[in-house]
């Protein structure tokens, strides 16, 4: 019961969340410099041209009240339209892009997920020992390494080199994604190549913690065999600060590749986002961080209810008897 | 060989290589255990026993080496593979440790952590595992036992949470089981009922049992014979009768002579103590570990040492406990003089107190309504089983907590608010002293720094070199030279922070000291000797003491009157001797007969407590403890709170039993 208060709770939070950045993303873009008005109209435009389309745009009315229109066609669904690809209905384009970043990541989460939880039990349960100081070393020098140069060496390694796999990741015209699943490869690998040190190095602490504990010795001297000790004793505690250390980054996954998308020309929210960016298209700027947020918010949200699942002193309240 | 012993420990010596050098853990231990014989091995911290213990398990650290042989009937453990021990331990030998929540995985169901013993060492079906695993709950008396293995560990309280390792561990009929501190971190009442449940279990079960403890009194009534360890080494081991009587080494007697107990109160006797603390043991330190503090050493100790049989199954390494070549002063407790005491007003008074805290959106009653008054001069002691609100209480009283409702009055002044809204004069006139110095000292400061403080912030002394002066007496006070000026906490001893942490209450003169478990952190032989210098320190200032132990014979010690606390509120209030002695509050009556005793041939009525305190966030009609009392009258203990009952001056019962009549 109190389990599902927790979560209704949060809920409203999230909400709550939602709202304020809402106000505060139509804020920031609002002091970004420039004129939507000349962007759209040109160069050539005339004082009287600029004039009529800002009253037709409604860009001459107070803050709030533009604020409130757009917040309120949030509501009912309606994200507006580009200004830059005239009258095109942003909610057309956006969620197609959406689809793509969300079968790119979830592609590179079942990449490194596996792969450095594996790797991070594995060290840490050999702590100090030669395999540990191998993959703890691998795990470093990879988290230091930036997403666009692994990318262009796996560019170099299997697509110039080898030429196993397409240099960059667009889809020809026509054509849709599941009939190109290969240009998701290079992509995940690159966020993978990022995402294992930090996430193989906190499973490994955690793990040598968890080994470390009282109840790890208790199973041991129970007489269990080791490996079953690890996994059924140790593993299950020993998730808990790397579930979290992926749901935090799980925003960043889905929204915030703007490097890898843009390096492999992917066309997914990030790539969206930066040409927005580059064309100063207001709405769409604001539809596309508006939903990386609601991602983050969201992504939280699941951490925390699969945090509180895996955890029981979480999930049931104390003191039943 | 002999058939029946079980296990044969022959010179065992265990060293750990350190960053520090190699540090020698246990040297030389040699013992035998009988089939069905329980051993109680007696040790301060650093003594080495729980290394002990995980060495007959073959569990050691990876920085220990060890030497020597544990014959387990007749094999040595130490030369088996870990996947041999796999089907050892466990299975014939099983262990149960100090905290028994830390020991339960967290994440999975008791059912599953029982089950799994017996699907590994008698390859059990899950189905008949999970049949075994609640037999053997019910045959330790747990009801519901099929509800108890659908719980996690942390829904059922610490004594519940021990009777499941408890109940682990026998799952395999094991022959030797190894119980390390079993009851230290639990209630009084509570370690009782288990102490009793391992006699019976040792009975029914056939077993042997190595039960190791720093307390005498819980290896007392569990053990057949007692070895005593001290840094690395038996130091003396024989049956529990003739070692308290009549013991041969000067440790043994010094331990059990440091020790408060029944009888023994601050107007009559000093507590003796050891001097010094146990310092860790390099390997190339040989001879008596003891040397540096006994008081009964000579030039030719050297020389005579060594663990050698007197008597029958009774061995020690020094036989100049009672040597009459060196002057005795520790034979019997000192007589003390009394100091006369000066009563002039009260130094605390609390009017009504309630403090409620919120927890999920329910009210829990720490402190349900007091009602008490404290003279000046005077030590009040407060016991009860842990949640009874004692440590909530000295909170409020020293501003940590604001009270929910209520007043607090020192010295006729208002201090029902937090610190924050206090004078300077009502802050420094009440001091508190934490259970563990290692922690509330910051260890960054050094102990100039520490003690300096309040005096700068409270006594407004802004000269560096006068408060130097005071530091400087105020630590000869607390028997610490000036050389301690410059060091850090962390770079003490657990007696010498205490004695910092004494020295920064002390140097602000206080009216009031709230003391909350001043000595539970610490050793035995330590322990005495702070609690001589509180006991000196107080009747020197003439401040008032609230002095909170889970430790009776402590409280019975040091204290002028005594509170008892059940769930929030008072049960019984008065004079020392008069809450020492009949009538009782029945609560009284099982706390005191919960308490083990030091010396063997001493039995106690056996009063015992099951269960836990009633949930405090429930409102309770009636008595708190009518539903664990042995002297229920009937409906009206459910139905009606018992108001205090006076018997003489101060001494109050809230029992329905003497409003009866």
């Amino acid at each position: 019961m109190f389990f599902i208060r927790r979560f209704i709770v949060r809920l409203g939070s999230m909400v709550a969340t939602l709202a304020v950045m809402s106000f505060l993303i139509f804020f920031l873009v609002e002091l970004m410099p420039g004129d939507v008005a000349q962007m759209v109209l040109g160069q050539n435009s005339t004082p009287e041209g600029l004039a009529s389309l800002r009253e037709s745009m409604g860009l001459n009315d107070p803050f709030l009240v533009r604020y409130w229109r757009w917040f309120s066609g949030l509501l009912q669904g309606d994200l507006g339209e580009s200004l830059y690809m005239r009258g095109v209905a942003i909610n057309s384009i956006l969620w197609r892009k959406v689809g793509h970043s969300l079968v790119l990541a979830i592609t590179a989460l079942l990449f490194y997920v596996p792969l450095s939880i594996f790797f991070g039990v594995v060290a840490g349960v050999r702590a100090g020992k030669l395999s540990d100081q191998i993959i703890s070393f691998f795990g470093l020098a990879t988290m230091a390494l930036p997403e666009f140069v692994s990318g262009v060496l796996f560019i170099t390694l299997f697509s110039v080199k080898l030429k196993i796999l397409p240099i960059t990741s667009v889809i020809p015209i026509g054509e849709s994604l599941w009939g190109n699943l290969n240009i998701l490869i290079l992509p995940a690998l690159s966020i993978t190549i990022v995402m294992f040190g930090y996430v193989s190095r906190m499973q490994r602490s955690s793990m040598i913690q968890v080994m470390d504990s009282d109840y790890v010795r208790a199973a041991t001297l129970k007489g269990l065999p080791r490996r079953y000790v690890i996994f059924r004793h140790a593993l299950k505690n020993a998730l808990l600060p790397t579930i979290t250390i992926i749901g935090m980054n799980m925003g960043w996954l889905f929204g915030g590749l703007i490097v890898v998308e843009t390096l492999f020309g992917f066309p997914g929210l990030g790539s969206l986002t930066m040409s927005a960016i580059k064309t100063r298209d207001v709405p769409l700027i604001e539809a596309c961080v508006l939903f990386i947020t609601f991602i983050f918010v969201v992504s939280t949200l699941i951490t925390d209810t699969l945090y509180g699942v895996l955890n029981p002193r979480v999930r049931l309240a104390k003191g039943v008897d | 060989m002999n058939h029946n012993i079980i296990l044969d420990v022959q010179g065992l010596s265990v060293n750990y290589q350190t960053y520090y050098g190699t540090v020698s853990a246990l040297r030389d231990v040699t013992f035998k255990l009988k089939e069905k014989q329980s051993l109680g091995i007696i040790g301060e911290s650093g003594s080495g026993k729980s290394t002990l213990a995980f060495s007959i398990m073959n569990y050691l650290a990876s920085n220990g080496s060890t030497d020597g042989n544990i014959l387990y009937q007749g094999e040595n453990i130490l030369e088996k593979s870990e996947r041999e021990m796999v089907g050892l331990r466990g299975n014939k030998i099983a262990m149960v440790y100090q905290n028994p929540y830390s020991s339960l995985n967290p994440s999975l169901t008791i059912g599953k952590q029982l089950d799994e013993v017996t699907i590994f060492h008698r390859n059990l079906s899950k189905k008949d595992a999970r049949k075994e695993s609640v037999a053997i709950l019910k045959d330790l008396y747990l009801g519901d036992a099929e509800g108890l293995v659908k719980r996690f560990p942390h829904q059922i309280s610490g004594g519940m949470q021990q009777r499941i390792c408890i109940a682990m561990a026998l799952l395999c009929r094991p022959d030797l089981m190894i119980l390390d501190e079993p009851t230290t971190a639990l209630d009084v009442t509570t370690e009782a009922v288990i102490l009793d449940l391992i006699n019976d279990l040792k009975k029914r079960y056939q077993m042997s049992m190595i039960y190791i403890s720093h307390d005498m009194g819980v290896v007392n009534k569990v053990s057949d014979n007692i070895a005593v360890m001290y840094r690395g080494e038996v130091v003396e081991y024989g049956d529990k009768k003739s070692m308290f009587h009549k013991p041969e080494h000067p440790y043994t007697r010094a331990l059990i002579n440091c020790i408060p107990r029944s009888g023994i109160v601050k107007e009559e006797y000093r507590l003796n103590t050891i001097p010094g603390y146990v310092r860790k043991r390099s390997i190339d330190e040989g001879g008596c570990p003891f040397l540096d503090r006994c008081g009964k050493r000579v030039e030719n100790c050297e020389s005579r040492y060594g663990l050698r049989e007197i008597a029958e199954d009774h061995f020690t390494a020094c036989d100049r406990a009672f040597a009459k070549d060196v002057a005795d002063d520790s034979l019997i407790p000192k007589k003390v003089d009394v100091i006369e005491k000066t009563e002039d007003g009260e130094a605390l008074n609390i009017v009504n107190l309630y403090k409620t805290f919120n927890s999920r959106g329910k009210k829990v009653r720490a402190v349900d309504g007091l009602n008490f008054s404290l003279k000046k001069n005077n030590v009040l002691g407060i016991v009860g089983e842990s949640g009874c609100g004692k440590s909530t209480l000295g909170y409020t009283v020293t501003g940590l907590l604001k009270p929910s409702k209520g007043k607090i009055y020192f010295d006729g002044t208002d201090i029902s608010m937090t610190w924050k809204r206090r004078s300077p004069e009502v802050l420094k006139e009440i001091q508190l002293i934490f259970q563990n110095p290692g922690r509330s000292l910051n260890p960054s400061f050094t102990i100039e720094q520490i003690i300096g403080r309040p005096m700068k912030r409270l006594l407004g002394i802004k000269s560096k070199t006068e408060r130097r002066e005071r530091i400087i007496e105020i630590l000869k006070q607390v028997d610490l030279g000036k050389e301690y000026l410059k060091r850090k906490a962390t770079q003490l001893s657990g007696g010498e922070m205490q004695r910092v942490a004494v020295a920064r209450a002390f140097v602000l003169s206080p009216g009031l000291i709230v003391c909350d478990e001043p000595t539970s952190a610490l050793d035995v032989s330590v322990q005495s000797s702070v609690l001589n210098l509180l006991t000196d320190l107080q009747q020197r200032s003439g401040a008032s003491y609230i002095f909170i132990s889970h430790d009776l014979n402590v409280v019975n010690y040091i204290s002028d009157y005594i509170m008892v606390m059940y769930l929030g509120r008072i049960v019984e209030f008065g004079k020392r001797d008069e809450v020492t002695s009949p009538p009782y509050h029945p609560y009284t009556e099982a706390l005191l007969s919960a308490v083990p005793d030091v010396d063997p041939a001493l039995t106690k009525g056996a009063v015992r407590l099951e269960g836990a305190p009633p949930n405090p966030t429930k409102k309770i009609k009636g008595c708190p403890f009518a539903g664990r009392c042995h002297k229920k009258i009937g409906e009206i203990c459910e139905n009606v709170t018992p108001e205090p009952v006076g018997f003489g001056e101060i001494h109050s019962i809230a029992c329905h039993l003497y409003s009866a009549d």
